[in-house]
């Protein structure tokens, strides 16, 4: 940034005004290495006595609200329905699957083992707990996240030098948030999320202070390692996580940029300072994610509801899955299911329906879940004795046989032709047609060997380990499914083509045989099926990737009232009711405390155009700062509050998926950094009783608007017209 | 920012030459006392003789036989017929903005085209009906070769040496794939000129940074303004020449910025200059371009049911009467829908094959004109009251005067041909098989009383409790069914072959509001005279049709997701991974095949991974505080390459945001800059050699370009080569020309012409790739031989 750059090179550094105690200069560097600066440094930003004192107050008022009636509502709330689901199948250890990452799901599975539960509970939407669930404890667990956040807020307010009743503002907003306040209360990744969100803003602010004063010194290798640690933590729990992690990346590329054109530094200090960012925020976040999904693995050994989205190896290796009765080897008559080996890739599928397109016959597609339609037959050829002989058979499938393939439910065969896929018109439709008597060359399927796990060199199929291609016969495409997803008649599934020109490296055109069923031939045993963690954690990955995607909006339908949109958050124009709304029940209502949010939106305003300004007039050759570190804090500040905004809010616009009002909690947090420091810093320019009375007086609306709103998060049984004085937006769904 | 600040570094007067012992090279001693872009003035009087010589070259190179072949090439099957749908007035609609087709249209008027042509596929003869393609060609193709002498002045402007302004204008000139596409019609010579002319303007104003409010100054300025709304009047790509401007203007207004000598009137007079010149005349020139469009057509045409019924009044042959205001109990109604272009609800004889097996209720669009509309029985509905129920048994009520519907009133649908009326139940719609959608369908008959399930309650969208009435045209209306609480639903998901393609009725819960929103175009009603109060559309402004049109071509635009055979995407440009066939001759001759040059194409690549390593290591070095790249000679040579690496980056990264389909000509514009980039690099390069070596070099480039042209210019002119040739120029697997076909032309010449009734037959396919496959064969089994 260039005022940066310019001031930072015209300034010489001076103590600052606000003298605070020097620390003896030989304690600031490591002793060994580095050149010992010429300029003294102030460590104006370490927490003192007085401040572990606010800390102290405000956890202590942050549990009380965190816990203060936690178990009032004794019944399912929100999305409580997904998370308690996913901790039972940690308790019970079969294999699921679900868009977010693992890390916070499996606290919740440990808050459930701490509760003494037992798995059992269906976590039905609005049922009430069972005796034997103490649902209490898993929330708390959750609470005390939320509650970590608000001596987080205020401890990075001081780091990031705000003066202290603005460090004081900050955490008060973190604490008297409605919205924050509300979704902490719940067995939900949310508090897990914004805790570790929060805690990785604190690690930055205080590492970049060492990196200011004492780089390599002991302090600064816990920072950075901190720092990447949580980064690692908070993307294990929602892929929001990465967000932070560009935040931290974009800082450090400025960073080390500057270092760069630090003359004075060694070559060597500086590659170490490379070294050291490496390890600590690249290689550690990413061991951080890898570690838990590994521990997601190693609980989940059983075979449950998320099978299907993994490897036909993965779910071999699985307690319960009935894969290891397979024989080995595939002959003609036997009953096989075939699973797509792209990443994410679901099992061929076809079911009475047909396109209402093309050739208009019955639709051949790819699907997860597992049923009768997944079922194939394999026959022999039309002009082969004993086409039409149902009998299984212990004639073997090798490397080049020709096959037709029945569908087992409907007895069509799997069919293609010269006629445009329904979606991707370029590739030919692939679809069932006829029977088993009745039927034409386009039935004929030629079966290519790619390799196999254990036996690469034998001609034979055999069932899992063996990738193989299917070709058809008179056109010479190859069977493919990707990610493209049918349109509503074809119920969302994904698209089976035949691909011309087919690429023969592409993992779409390739299968292997998942079950299959044939009594003439023998069993297979376990040990023949081995997977790679790697593998089975990309194929995760990218599973998780695709199905985040198709969670698209339906276009024909209006927007369920709990959906909201990115444009309706900043201005707060949407609440969300978490429950049913009968007048007697426990109802929460998920709005934010309008002073903090509006005021927060507006800051963010505010702040870019004081930063614009600076720039102008920085370009006019008109010094503003007192020192270099004066400007440095400030761009801080504001790259913390602003981009880390933009950067948690942003990306929202462009995601096709659908958007819940949560969804801007991250964001806020930044927003509210962005806030304080705008106070501050507006009010820095006043004397210093003007300066925190209006510091104050903003805390004082922050209080009083979370007084004034609190029911919606501790919960409330009375109606909600009750409350009509606080539906102060038209668009507020309070009550209708 | 970084970038910026390098600009900003600017070489202090005389530090440069102590350091580099030049050769007399008169036009660099020029330069290095000016501080910014070298100004090109006082003019050189021999620029003009070079840009009038360079324009003569570009002349015969680019016109060369543009007579062939006398064939619908590629796209001229819509550019063209867009031209004779201005010579009719029809109105239609596209995905650009008018001004290219204006110009094709102007060009078929001049060359006295009567529009009767309609060029419906690829290959269908010109000579025949005497189209004037020749002329239509001919202007676009004018354009095309503007663009070389706009190159030279560009790069003089910019302040490289004559060597190297006249090779860009000679690389432009040979570069095969701006020949093809300028010498058909179609819009990217216009696109590419006016983009080339924008930016020829601007590097002008460029040169009057210390002769500020001069008139140069001020000409210059509003003329790169007007440029850029003739470019954004060509397509929308100029959006991105916008965003070149608008960055390179506030760099621009930075420095004046920077320099305390400018006083804040004066640096406030600069922005507001720049801003009515920038902002003001390109959205003039845009928004009459639009104006002009409107007038050309005023009648009703092919894309008229893309707009609001109110756009639609304004078109001849399309108004739709004045109706009768009120409705009431027993008026005959047509509802249409609002958000599709579906048309009116609509039911005929025929029943759904599955669900309830009842009469199908679709939405059907008109065509033509009222009179017809109204003949259209099939779209008329009886607005009834709702059944009562008198001790258990049910009645019609019967209507006996006239009574006014207000929002919330329950009424039947009777369809006014088969007696049936609208009707919906727990089974689900026919094509959209969800839980979302009931079915809605015609049930009963005259004399049959039906049930609850024809009660509808109508609605208004917004209730207005000052105005409850329904009334015709003026009141958006809804639907309610009032056993299932869903609504009367309509999208563009068509019926199959037994709906006859209409368009997909259903009765949704929770359907977009867009979507279950209906009007009541017609009203009559048998207690209501001809006298009775009559409502009908407003007629819009032109700034609410300027904004309509622009929502559809968006909406047009976006939707143009399906593929086809020789798209591609943007990752594939740069090292012009495959071509598009054009044209294939149908007689075995020559083909035209769109394919760059590849010695000026893979330079100008290469150009900008040698310049954004050249600003990695500058700001490096900047940096470090050494500052070789930011003083001295290399500093000013490649002055311009920011302006022109930018260029390229605005034209060509932001395809990789759009998910529509693209094709390699998109490239076009980025090309141009970054042939431009690559003569300033090699201006940086061969500076120091003195004008008569850079001279040397600048010919060996330029004859190895042209030598490639030569090569491969019978793929751009369609013109015959031998099958050796063909395969020479066969470098990468996918360059999909064919070749096999040319040695093919002799030996089966008999066959051809035997079997060229049934090549006929089917010349009008609009693919072109239904014409790679040669006509006639299709027994032969040879498809393409590229494909194995």
């Amino acid at each position: 940034m260039d005022p940066h750059d310019g001031l930072r090179k015209r300034a010489v550094a001076d103590i600052s005004e606000e003298a605070a105690p020097l620390l003896p200069e030989t304690d600031l560097y490591d002793k060994t290495a580095k050149p010992p600066r010429t300029t003294p440094k102030v460590f104006t930003w370490q927490p003192t006595t007085r401040d572990y004192i606010i800390g102290a107050i405000f956890t202590a008022l942050a549990l009380w609200t965190r816990l203060y009636k936690i178990k009032w509502a004794d019944y399912v709330v929100w999305d409580e329905a997904h998370f308690g689901k996913f901790a039972s199948h940690y308790i019970k250890r079969d294999f699921y699957f679900d868009v977010h990452p693992p890390l916070g799901k499996m606290l919740n599975g440990l808050a459930g083992v701490m509760a003494g539960y037992n798995g059992t509970f269906e976590f039905e939407s609005g049922h009430k707990y069972p005796e034997e669930i103490n649902y209490g404890v898993m929330r708390i667990v959750n609470a005390l996240f939320g509650a970590g956040t608000v001596p987080l807020a205020y401890y990075t307010g001081i780091h990031l030098h705000l003066s202290r009743p603005a460090a004081v503002l900050l955490a008060s907003m973190a604490l008297l948030d409605v919205a924050l306040l509300c979704i902490s209360r719940f067995i939900l990744l949310d508090s897990m999320l914004l805790f570790f969100t929060c805690l990785s803003v604190y690690t930055l602010v205080v590492f970049r202070n060492y990196q200011k004063t004492a780089p390599f010194s002991a302090q600064w290798w816990f920072w950075i390692f901190a720092t990447g640690l949580t980064l690692g933590a908070c993307a294990s729990v929602k892929w929001v996580g990465f967000f932070a992690i560009a935040l931290v990346g974009l800082h450090t590329i400025e960073e080390l940029w500057d270092m760069f054109g630090d003359l004075k530094m060694p070559p060597t200090t500086y590659v170490q300072h490379w070294i050291a960012r490496i390890l600590a925020l690249i290689v550690t976040p990413i061991a951080v994610y890898m570690f838990s999904f590994w521990l997601h693995f190693t609980i989940l050994n059983r075979s449950g509801p998320g099978d299907a989205q993994m490897s036909s190896l993965f779910q071999a290796n699985l307690l319960g899955s009935n894969f290891e009765n397979n024989p080995i080897h595939v002959a003609y008559g036997s009953k096989i299911t075939l699973k797509n080996n792209g990443h994410g890739g679901g099992l061929l599928h076809s079911h009475v329906q047909r396109f209402p397109t093309g050739s208009e016959q019955q639709q051949v597609t790819c699907y997860h879940h597992k049923d009768e339609n997944n079922g194939w037959f394999i026959r022999k050829p039309w002009d082969q004795p004993g086409f039409n002989s149902t009998e299984e058979t212990d004639e073997l499938i090798k490397d080049g046989s020709i096959i037709r393939l029945v569908h087992s439910s409907t007895s069509r065969n799997l069919h293609s032709h010269n006629v445009k896929a329904p979606v991707t018109t370029s590739q030919n439709e692939v679809s069932c047609y006829g029977n088993n008597t009745v039927g034409d060359r386009n039935d004929l399927w030629k079966v290519e060997k790619v390799d196999d796990t254990v036996d690469s060199k034998g001609k034979e199929i055999r069932a899992l380990t063996t990738r193989l291609r299917l070709r058809h016969l008179v056109t010479g495409c190859l069977l493919r499914s990707h990610s493209v997803s049918l349109p509503q008649w074809g119920f969302k599934q994904n698209e089976v083509v035949c691909e011309k020109k087919g690429d023969p490296n592409s993992r779409n055109n390739m299968w292997n045989v998942e079950q299959h069923f044939n009594e003439k031939l023998p069993m297979g045993s376990k040990a023949d099926f081995k997977t790679s963690f790697i593998k089975d954690f990309i194929d995760l990955n990218v599973a998780m990737w695709t199905s985040n995607n198709a969670l698209t909006p339906d276009p024909d339908k209006e927007p369920d009232a709990l959906t909201s949109a990115p444009y309706q958050w900043p201005l707060m124009l949407v609440g969300l009711r978490m429950c049913a709304w009968g007048d007697s029940d426990v109802k929460f209502w998920l709005i934010g405390n309008p002073v903090i949010w509006w005021g927060s939106t507006a800051s963010i305003v505010i702040i870019s155009l004081v930063f614009f300004v600076y720039i102008l007039r920085a370009q006019r050759k008109i010094d503003d700062w007192k020192t270099p570190e004066s400007w440095d804090n400030f761009w801080f500040a504001v790259k913390v509050g602003v981009i880390g905004w933009v950067l948690h809010y942003g990306p929202f616009w462009i995601m096709g998926r659908v958007t819940y009002l949560h969804h801007y909690f991250p964001a806020l947090y930044f927003a509210m950094i962005a806030f304080s420091h705008t106070v501050d810093h507006i009010g820095s320019k006043f004397p210093k009783l003007i300066h925190y009375a209006l510091v104050l007086a903003v805390n004082i609306a922050v209080i009083a608007n979370f007084l004034y709103f609190k029911d919606f998060a501790f919960g409330f049984n009375t109606s909600a017209f009750g409350y009509t004085g606080r539906k102060w937006l038209k668009s507020w769904n309070l009550h209708d | 920012m970084d970038m910026d600040n390098l600009r900003q570094r600017k070489p202090r007067v005389g530090d440069a030459d102590a350091q580099f012992p030049l050769n007399a090279d008169d036009e660099l001693k020029d330069a290095v006392p000016r501080i910014v872009y070298r100004p090109a003035k006082p003019a050189d009087g021999t620029n003009i003789y070079i840009a009038v010589l360079l324009t003569i070259l570009a002349l015969v190179v680019r016109l060369y036989k543009i007579t062939n072949p006398a064939e619908v090439v590629f796209d001229e099957v819509h550019f063209g017929g867009f031209a004779s749908k201005y010579i009719n007035g029809k109105f239609f609609m596209d995905v650009h903005p008018p001004l290219g087709k204006l110009l094709i249209a102007a060009s078929g008027v001049f060359a006295g085209f009567d529009g009767s042509f309609d060029f419906k596929g690829i290959g269908s003869d010109y000579l025949g009906p005497k189209v004037p393609y020749v002329a239509m060609r001919f202007f676009p193709g004018l354009f095309g070769v503007l663009l070389v002498p706009i190159a030279f002045l560009t790069m003089k402007n910019l302040g490289y040496s004559k060597p190297s302004a006249i090779l860009a204008a000679l690389l432009v000139t040979f570069e095969n794939g701006l020949v093809t596409q300028s010498r058909l019609i179609l819009l990217d010579s216009f696109l590419v000129f006016f983009t080339g002319l924008t930016a020829m303007m601007w590097s002008e104003f460029l040169t009057y940074q210390d002769d500020p409010f001069s008139l140069g100054w001020f000409n210059s300025l509003a003329l790169t303004g007007v440029a850029l709304g003739l470019t954004l009047s060509v397509k929308w790509v100029g959006l991105f020449l916008v965003a070149l401007i608008g960055l390179s203007t506030i760099q621009n207004l930075w420095k004046l910025l920077g320099d305390t000598r400018n006083s804040l009137t004066t640096i406030a007079r600069h922005f507001i200059v720049r801003a009515i010149c920038l902002i003001v005349i390109p959205m003039a020139v845009y928004m009459a371009m639009f104006q002009v469009h409107f007038w050309a057509l005023p009648n009703s045409g092919s894309g008229s049911s893309f707009m609001s019924p109110e756009f639609q009044a304004t078109l001849k042959g399309n108004e739709i009467a004045a109706t009768i205001k009120q409705v009431g109990y027993g008026s005959k109604v047509y509802f249409r829908h609002e958000a599709t272009n579906g048309g009116y609800l609509h039911s005929h004889k025929s029943t759904y094959p599955g669900g309830s097996k009842q009469q199908q209720m679709t939405c059907y669009p008109f065509r033509g004109f009222i009179d017809e509309f109204l003949a259209d029985e099939n779209s008329g509905f009886t607005l009834l009251p709702p059944l009562e129920v008198i001790n258990g048994t049910i009645i019609e009520t019967n209507v006996t005067e006239f009574k006014r519907i207000k929002h919330g009133d329950i009424i039947r649908l009777e369809h006014a041909v088969t007696n049936k009326r609208l009707h919906s139940h727990d089974i689900r719609a026919p094509v959209t098989d969800n839980e979302n959608h009931y079915e809605a369908s015609g049930y009963g008959a005259a004399g049959f009383t039906g049930d609850t399930n024809d009660h509808w309650r109508i609605e208004q969208l917004e209730f207005d409790y000052k105005n409850p009435w329904i009334d015709a045209i003026h009141t958006p209306i809804r639907l309610v069914h009032v056993n299932l609480g869903c609504k009367l639903f309509s999208h563009s998901v068509k019926l199959p072959e037994w709906g006859f393609g209409q368009q997909e009725v259903t009765c949704a819960k929770n359907g977009k509001k867009r979507l279950t929103t209906w009007r009541i175009e017609y009203n009559e009603n048998p207690w209501l005279d001809a006298k009775a109060e009559k409502v009908n559309y407003q007629r819009p402004s032109f700034l609410k049709k300027f904004i309509e049109i622009h929502q559809t071509m968006w909406r047009i635009n976006a939707g143009l997701t399906s593929s086809h055979p020789f798209d591609s995407r943007p990752d594939s440009w740069p090292t012009l991974k495959r071509g598009i066939s054009f044209w294939t001759s149908k007689k075995g001759g020559g083909q035209i095949y769109l394919i760059g040059n590849p010695v000026i194409w893979y330079s100008a690549t290469l150009s900008l991974l040698v310049y954004v390593a050249f600003e990695a290591v500058s700001a490096a070095l900047v940096k470090r505080g050494i500052k070789v790249t930011t003083t001295g000679y290399i500093a000013q040579a490649s002055q311009g390459g920011w302006f022109l690496f930018l260029g390229w980056f605005l034209h060509y990264i932001p395809f990789f945001l759009m998910a529509r389909q693209l094709f390699l000509h998109h490239y076009f514009p980025a090309l141009y800059f970054s042939i431009l980039l690559f003569c300033a690099i090699f201006d940086t390069a061969t500076r120091r050699l003195g004008t008569a070596t850079q001279s040397l070099a600048a010919l060996f480039v330029a004859a190895a370009a042209v030598w490639m042209f030569y090569e491969f210019s019978p793929l751009t002119y369609g013109t015959v080569m031998t099958k050796e040739h063909c395969k020479r120029l066969k470098w990468r697997s996918r360059w999909d020309f064919d070749c096999n076909r040319i040695g093919r032309k002799v030996k089966s010449s008999v066959s051809q012409v035997v079997s060229g009734v049934t090549g006929g037959a089917h010349g009008g396919g609009a693919s072109p790739v239904a014409e790679a496959v040669p006509a006639g064969g299709a027994v032969a089994p040879v498809e393409n031989p590229d494909e194995t």
